[in-house]
């Protein structure tokens, strides 16, 4: 299921995020980068539903967001957000079931099924054995996983996640996009990232999108799209690309 | 409260649900006017049994004219007390907020307090107490604004909505007629004392209505507990499922203040001691509240009525009691709200 943006224009305050014609394909890992304030967030929250949109701007597996109900939406678009504040002190389980409140009517509690859902996802990111502790007991990385099983018991095609890798060390930082890479490989996710690091979205996405002031400067495979020039023009300043040992590396 | 969470509720959610229901026959032989336990028994087993009155002793007209209602309000009224506590708690993702930092609590005194003073008994003093519980939950939302989900701002605006109706009920208490006023007083101190089954026909199908819808609510309080941003994300129709529970939790509490007055803290000590005992999972905290709010307004009743040889008013009581237990609490685990 692809992510289609046509005409998509929304404003907030002095901010005007602006895509003409963006596509991004289906179980793919496409990152999106750019200086703070390109908008990549508030595309992210755009295609999660959690801002709403115009109709007929943003269509995902060809269905109007805007013309979707919550729930219908929440079981094609999955959102990860950034470390949010933990108010309630859930067990890890339970917060990971918050992921099926789309398939769950509101006056019901969820089944053996759903819980069942919840465990499989736990294990699918590696937290076996982490059902029972509580989220204040995690380390920030293991939230994050925490937080991605809660998009994976979603059952949704398109997972977004926000900045899925701030704060957190090198290790931890490798092993998530390592994460968002299998999903996409093994389970045919379309997966779509916000990202500052250069060298991880390289190496790990099928697709880059550039981002600056609200709008998209270029598109598409890294090998394709990266230029010293497109870098500048981006980020304002000078940046050498450097291969070695088949990585690439941006020098600043 | 890691895995043993699980374990510890199977011994305490029985237990939440037994625990009022004992008290309350516990109860019923304290006061004044002693009856043995044994009396009390062949009494509620004469007037249950086929052919069996209520009426005749004076055991008899003491425990279902009076003890039995003030009793079963004290049950009502905290689980209500508790339960709309722990749901607003949830939704606002705020564990500061209840009935009485909403403003709901003397919203609704001063609806009932209107409605006692001008229109007497014409009204059950619910109605009125209702109309006045929404009218101040929704000024606490129209100031509060956009800052909605964060905890200073809509404190802020109940303070403020709070201080207001406090002042509309003292010019209600001025321009009352002495008489009217000493009960007036007496019942915004928060009292059982002059619970009537007529008061009670009203409040508890109310309360027994609310308290089940929010039980059947509990497990999508978990996920309105996240914000805004997320339970929309994962499908929710965040501002409608907002206003229902807010409704619902407003009209249980108008419906208990009405007839009792104000009782604070219950709605915020009860849930935030079960979320320590038993972990946030709002399955486990909505019905863990609703029975141990019952128990303790039965017991800060049986204090009320037993320790002096007057009446403690058991709003009086609940808050004297309840503050420093809180302010312990606090200390003890910071952990649960940070």
């Amino acid at each position: 299921m692809n992510v289609r943006a046509g005409g998509l224009v929304f404003t907030y305050e002095d901010f005007r995020l602006d895509i003409p014609d963006l596509t991004l394909a289906a179980g793919c890992l496409t990152s999106i980068v750019g200086p703070n304030g390109a908008g990549k967030s508030t595309f992210l929250k755009c295609a999660a539903g959690v801002l709403a949109v115009p109709r007929g701007t943003l269509f995902v597996a060809g269905r109007d967001l805007a013309g979707l109900r919550g729930r219908d939406r929440a079981r094609l678009v999955g959102y990860v957000p950034q470390e949010p504040a933990f108010t309630f002190n859930y067990a890890v389980l339970d917060f990971v079931l918050t992921g099926r409140a789309a398939f769950i009517p509101a006056f019901s509690s969820p089944s053996s099924h759903d819980l069942k859902l919840a465990e499989e996802s736990l294990h699918y990111v590696g937290l076996d054995g982490f059902a029972d502790r509580t989220l204040l007991d995690l380390s920030s990385g293991e939230r994050r996983l925490a937080l991605i099983a809660r998009a994976l018991a979603q059952e949704s095609d398109i997972l977004l996640l926000d900045e899925p890798t701030s704060f957190l060390d090198p290790r931890h930082e490798v092993e998530t996009l390592a994460l968002c890479r299998r999903l996409a490989d093994e389970r045919a996710k379309t997966i779509i990232v916000t990202l500052h690091n250069l060298e991880m979205a390289v190496k790990y996405s099928d697709a880059m999108v550039f981002m600056k002031g609200g709008r998209v400067l270029a598109s598409g495979p890294p090998a394709e799209v990266l230029s010293e020039a497109l870098l500048r023009t981006v980020y304002d300043m000078d940046m050498k690309i450097v291969e070695c040992a088949g990585h690439i590396f941006f020098v600043k | 409260m890691t895995g043993s969470g699980a374990k510890t509720l199977r011994w305490l959610l029985p237990a939440a649900l037994v625990l009022p229901v004992v008290l309350l026959l516990a109860s019923l032989n304290l006061g004044v006017y002693h009856i043995p336990l044994g009396e009390v028994w062949r009494t509620l087993a004469g007037v249950f049994s086929p052919g069996g009155t209520a009426s005749g002793t004076p055991a008899a007209d003491i425990l279902f004219r009076i003890r039995l209602p003030r009793l079963l309000l004290a049950m009502f009224g905290g689980a209500a007390l508790a339960v709309s506590g722990a749901s607003l708690q949830a939704i606002f993702k705020n564990p500061l907020v209840f009935e009485f930092s909403l403003g709901i609590n003397f919203g609704s005194a001063f609806g009932a307090a209107l409605s006692l003073v001008f229109l007497g008994r014409a009204l059950p003093p619910q109605l009125s107490a209702f109309a006045f519980g929404v009218l101040a939950v929704g000024l606490v939302l129209f100031i509060a604004g956009k800052s909605i989900s964060q905890i200073v701002p809509v404190l802020l605006a109940g303070i403020i909505v709070s201080a207001l109706f406090q002042a509309l009920l003292s010019l209600v208490e001025f321009v009352a007629n002495p008489y009217a006023l000493q009960a007036l007083i007496f019942w915004l101190l928060g009292s059982l004392a002059q619970a009537t089954w007529a008061d009670l026909r009203v409040t508890l199908p109310v309360v027994g209505f609310g308290v089940a819808a929010l039980y059947g609510f509990r497990w999508r309080l978990n996920v309105l507990s996240l914000g805004d941003e997320e339970a929309r994300a994962l499908g929710v129709n965040v501002k409608w499922e907002r206003i229902l529970v807010i409704a619902v939790a407003t009209l249980i509490v108008a419906a208990v203040t009405a007839v009792a007055g104000v009782i604070s803290w219950v709605g915020l000590i009860v849930p935030h001691l079960v979320r320590m005992a038993a972990g946030a999972d709002n399955r486990k905290v909505v019905p863990l509240s609703a029975g141990f709010g019952a128990s303790l307004l039965i017991v800060a009743d049986d204090v009320a009525r037993g320790v002096a040889s007057f009446e403690i008013p058991i709003g009086i009581l609940t808050s004297v009691v309840g503050l420093p237990f809180f302010i312990l609490l606090l200390r003890k685990s910071r952990r649960i709200w940070q």
